[in-house]
């Protein structure tokens, strides 16, 4: 089990598609700083 | 407050936002974002339905008795419900974690947050940091 990403390290690499079946990278996002939030379930 | 809530003071450093579930999209459509047009959202909503990236960012999933022994998921039930909220069915698993992550420009992380239980950081920390990492150049 890969352990979460620490300070300071690369992020691990993000690709997954949207809500509407399109691809989305945060590679696209480099440039700004970016939020990654993973939700827990959705009730 | 939620990010979302606070939309205006991330779109001041230039910050972008990825929000990650795994549910079926038709669930988070009917329950996450009943209230908001999904093609105009400002920030991206993407799907893992498989959770293996849940996985390769190290979020693991609670046991039982860490979810439901803990006063605080009643604590935000109760506020919920007096907030005039209707409790809704859970998703497909309660047990998943969750996790915040603060990237910088350069794509290094300066904040990272994998839930231990049912906790999230206050927005304004995750404010902080993304600014943060603008003004040092990070």
């Amino acid at each position: 089990m890969p352990e979460a990403p620490r300070t300071g390290e690369l992020a691990p690499e993000l690709s997954l598609p949207d809500l509407q079946g399109r691809a989305t990278s945060i590679r696209d996002l480099r440039g700004r700083p970016v939020l990654v939030t993973f939700l827990r379930h959705a009730g | 407050m939620k990010v979302r809530d606070r939309w205006d003071r991330w779109e001041e450093i230039g910050a972008a936002a990825v929000f990650v579930v795994f549910d079926d999209p038709d669930l988070i459509r009917r329950t996450m974002l009943t209230d908001l047009d999904v093609g105009a959202l400002p920030f991206d909503v993407l799907v893992d339905r498989s959770r293996g990236t849940y996985t390769r960012w190290g979020l693991t999933r609670a046991s039982w008795s860490t979810i439901w022994l803990d006063p605080n998921v009643y604590k935000t039930y109760a506020r919920l419900l007096r907030s005039g909220a209707r409790l809704r069915s859970a998703g497909t698993d309660v047990l998943q974690l969750g996790g915040d992550f603060v990237l910088g420009p350069d794509g290094r992380v300066v904040l990272s947050r994998p839930q231990q239980r049912d906790d999230r950081p206050p927005v304004g920390e995750l404010l902080r940091a993304a600014r943060g990492s603008v003004e040092g150049g990070g």
